[in-house]
């Protein structure tokens, strides 16, 4: 078997010398940080096919898919999770090699490119946070994308190149699908040679350390299960931040009117912060200049310690502390000045309710429209939408519709009542119907044949009426001054009932208003004891308005009065936390 | 490590040797295997979800397709069928989710699926012959439904039809393809 494959293959040959490969001095706990690597790459490509078997990369789709993933398919949270958390895991990793390497003077000759492709494995795991982060086109990756963007216009021929990569003058599919490309092949692609050439180089130069040194032992007889164990220990570390976190943030969908507050990924808080101390036409030498020197001094580092011998070696060792100290000390300065911004931290208080409630409009599908579409699943935007359908024609609210009905805007307050009261034939209420009987009541009048209501009358007439409708903060006295002159003086009973069923020459008034009230006039406005036969309203039966829907706008009707929409009475619910 | 100060040279080892590195082998293969199941166990999760959830989904309610007067004629009338419908991540409103022949039998009013139970393919009436048939494998059908000639294992899938104040409605329903027997899908 192994002959017949290695004559064919040559496996089981790379297998043996994968195996046999000497490492200098045997099995050490130092030697684990390329294979934790390459594990922490592997994973994260694995998860990464996973996650494209079911995301959709347009700026209709992007955000629905991912929060179908997130939110719908099974383990979906996990897998999404995993993959972000790991990709942090790499790029400390590889930082923590980049410290090993220059601890150790492992940078030198022979392994200086062990060195420069470990650089550029930080470059590429960066770049690769950096695109994936806006690939689900949620309000974080939208505004980190914008941002971002920003930054490289305004590097030399900076328009052009945003122009490219987002794949035209403003944000959309064309930002997707380049990004993906750029973030599922290009990438990892050259992560992937990278991490080649830090494995096969570094064994390279192991094994001819390996001939100087005075034990050695095949890479299999111990080395291999040290690295296991490291890997395996790291992994139990990713799931277990994964399990606690529930996997990783995804906020509303993109909504470029929003404002949301983006910070970059946590390995750019010393770049964002750092862009502070420079203001104005001095923001590139932040953005631009600094980490251009860090980068050209880190490119040189092993040149620099083999050229001027001691100096040099010191040079490295204090520049590389210097670059980790000010990375260190400016990522502690964003973190703590956001954490004691009081109107970030209500922002992102915010952002996540928002986040919270779009999920969970998407659980019922995203129209194609896509996005903040989702938020047309909210009941409040379905009712609006069949209020505009079959009412608005006639009945104005808010300032839209038509003046053939009452207004129902703050339709059954106080103040509408008493507007009604007083002048029941205003096209605020009936002056666009045929009903005309209900005289007005004016403040006062020197007509003998027309009833005058004084306003404290009037007062006690509405707290009656408020009462009647069914409201809880119900002034009694004064409703109970209302229920008499009712009653006596302006004989509202000689039209209105307010016994259940009774029939009147006007509407029965017993929890006027009410959702049920309105519901039924709404199905048939007709009936003896309401508008009777002289009713103009149409009917609205099952064919129009089913059950479930009748409730939702009766219910909408009827909330009116309390001032508008589920929206607002969510809103101090929100500043509340 | 003891087999590491018996000298550099492996070859000379490896009796006593060989079974230590088995041991080492075998235990990073475990290990290996424990960290590749953190992969492994949701990606065969999440790969097998559609076997376990409907992933699309339209409305199994009666479709309106017209007023009874349309079919009233003797030859079959293909109408489309407009549904509200959920694939995975979006719901769609108003789409066409297929098409059904209504046509008169026995002063009934029937429907039929234009879906053919053979290969999918789409039912077209032969007007010329009165007969349907599917143009993909030349499968006959008789007015009825009923197969003449062709691979079609079964007749034209019947739809669920219901009348009501003159409004003519339609279940809509897929059903297995291949099979003698009828079955939704």
């Amino acid at each position: 078997m192994r002959e017949w494959l290695e004559e064919r293959t040559a496996l089981p040959g790379l297998w043996k010398r994968f195996a046999d490969h000497p490492v200098p001095g045997g099995p050490r706990v130092t030697n684990v940080l390329p294979a934790v690597l390459v594990y922490l790459f592997v994973q994260e490509a694995v998860l990464g096919v996973l996650m494209a078997a079911h995301y959709s990369p347009s700026s209709t789709d992007a955000w629905a898919s991912t929060a179908y993933l997130n939110d719908q398919l099974a383990s979906g949270w996990f897998i999404r999770g995993l993959h972000h958390y790991g990709m942090s895991a790499m790029l400390l990793a590889t930082v923590a090699y980049l410290v090993q390497l220059v601890a150790r003077r492992g940078y030198r000759r022979p392994r200086e490119l062990v060195w420069l492709c470990s650089l550029g494995l930080l470059l590429v795991t960066m770049a690769l946070g950096v695109t994936g982060n806006i690939l689900p086109w949620d309000e974080q990756g939208f505004w980190a994308a914008q941002v971002e963007l920003g930054i490289m216009e305004q590097s030399p021929g900076g328009e052009a190149l945003r122009t490219v990569v987002q794949g035209g003058g403003e944000a959309g599919n064309l930002t997707l699908t380049r990004l993906f490309a750029l973030h599922a092949f290009v990438l990892p692609m050259a992560g992937a040679l990278l991490l080649a050439g830090i494995v096969v180089i570094g064994r390279r130069s192991q094994a001819k350390e390996a001939e100087q040194a005075a034990r050695t032992q095949p890479f299999a007889s111990g080395q291999l299960l040290v690295d296991m164990i490291a890997i395996l220990l790291v992994a139990v570390a990713l799931v277990g931040v994964t399990m606690k976190t529930h996997g990783s943030e995804l906020y509303a969908p993109a909504d470029p009117t929003s404002g949301f507050q983006a910070r970059p990924e946590w390995y750019f808080l010393a770049l964002y912060e750092l862009r502070m101390f420079f203001e104005g036409p001095l923001e590139p030498v932040a953005t631009m200049v600094i980490p251009g020197i860090v980068g050209v001094f880190l490119l040189s580092a092993p040149f620099v310690d083999a050229l001027a011998g001691k100096v040099g070696r010191w040079l490295v060792i204090v520049g590389g502390s210097l670059v980790m100290a000010g990375v260190l000390a400016l990522t502690a300065m964003a973190v703590s000045n956001d954490e004691g911004n009081e109107s970030y931290q209500k922002a992102m208080a915010q952002a996540r309710k928002q986040a919270e409630r779009a999920r969970g409009f998407a659980v019922e599908g995203v129209l194609p429209e896509g996005g903040p579409a989702v938020f047309r699943n909210d009941p409040e935007y379905k009712v609006r939408a069949l209020y505009k359908e079959h009412c608005e024609n006639c009945h104005e609210l808010d300032g839209f519709g038509g003046e053939e009905a009452p207004s129902l805007s703050d339709y059954s307050s106080r103040e509408w009542l008493a507007a009604l009261v007083r002048n029941p034939n205003d096209p605020r209420f009936f002056g666009g119907t045929k009903h005309e009987d209900m005289d007005p009541y004016p403040e006062s009048t020197t007509d003998e044949e027309v009833t005058a209501i004084p306003a404290d009358q009037l007062d006690a007439l509405v707290e009656y009426l408020w009462q009647l409708q069914g409201e809880k903060d119900v002034d009694v006295v004064l409703a109970k001054q209302g229920n008499e002159l009712w009653d006596d003086e302006l004989d509202c009973s000689g039209c209105h009932e307010i016994a259940a069923g009774e029939e009147g020459s006007g509407p029965n008034l017993l929890a006027h208003g009410s959702e049920a009230w309105v519901a039924r006039i709404i199905r048939d406005s007709s009936a003896p004891d309401l508008f009777g036969s002289e009713a103009q309203m149409p009917k609205f039966g099952q064919d129009k308005i089913d059950d479930e829907q009748l409730k939702e706008l009766a219910a909408f009707i009827a909330r009116q009065r309390r001032g508008d929409s589920a929206e607002a009475e969510a809103e101090p619910a929100a500043s509340e936390d | 490590m003891t087999d590491g100060d018996r000298g550099r040279d492996e070859s000379e080892a490896v009796p006593q040797d060989g079974s230590r590195r088995k041991f080492m082998v075998v235990g990073a293969g475990v290990v290996g295997a424990c960290v590749a199941g953190i992969t492994i166990v949701p990606a065969a999760s999440i790969l097998t979800h559609p076997l376990r959830v409907p992933t699309t989904s339209g409305s199994d309610a009666f479709i309106p397709v017209g007023r009874l007067a349309q079919f009233k004629g003797d030859k079959p009338v293909k109408v489309d069928l407009y549904s509200d419908k959920v694939d995975a991540w979006n719901r769609v409103v108003q789409v066409k989710v297929g098409s059904a022949w209504v046509q008169q039998r026995d002063g009934q009013l029937v429907a039929m699926s234009t879906v053919c139970p053979h290969l999918g393919c789409a039912i077209d009436y032969d007007a010329e012959n009165d007969k349907f048939l599917c143009p993909c494998h030349d499968s006959y059908f008789s007015r009825a439904g009923e197969v003449e000639t062709g691979p079609s294992p079964r007749g034209m899938d019947s739809l669920e039809l219901q009348t009501e104040d003159e409004q003519v409605a339609i279940r809509y329903q897929r059903f297995k393809q291949g099979t003698e027997d009828k079955e939704p899908v």
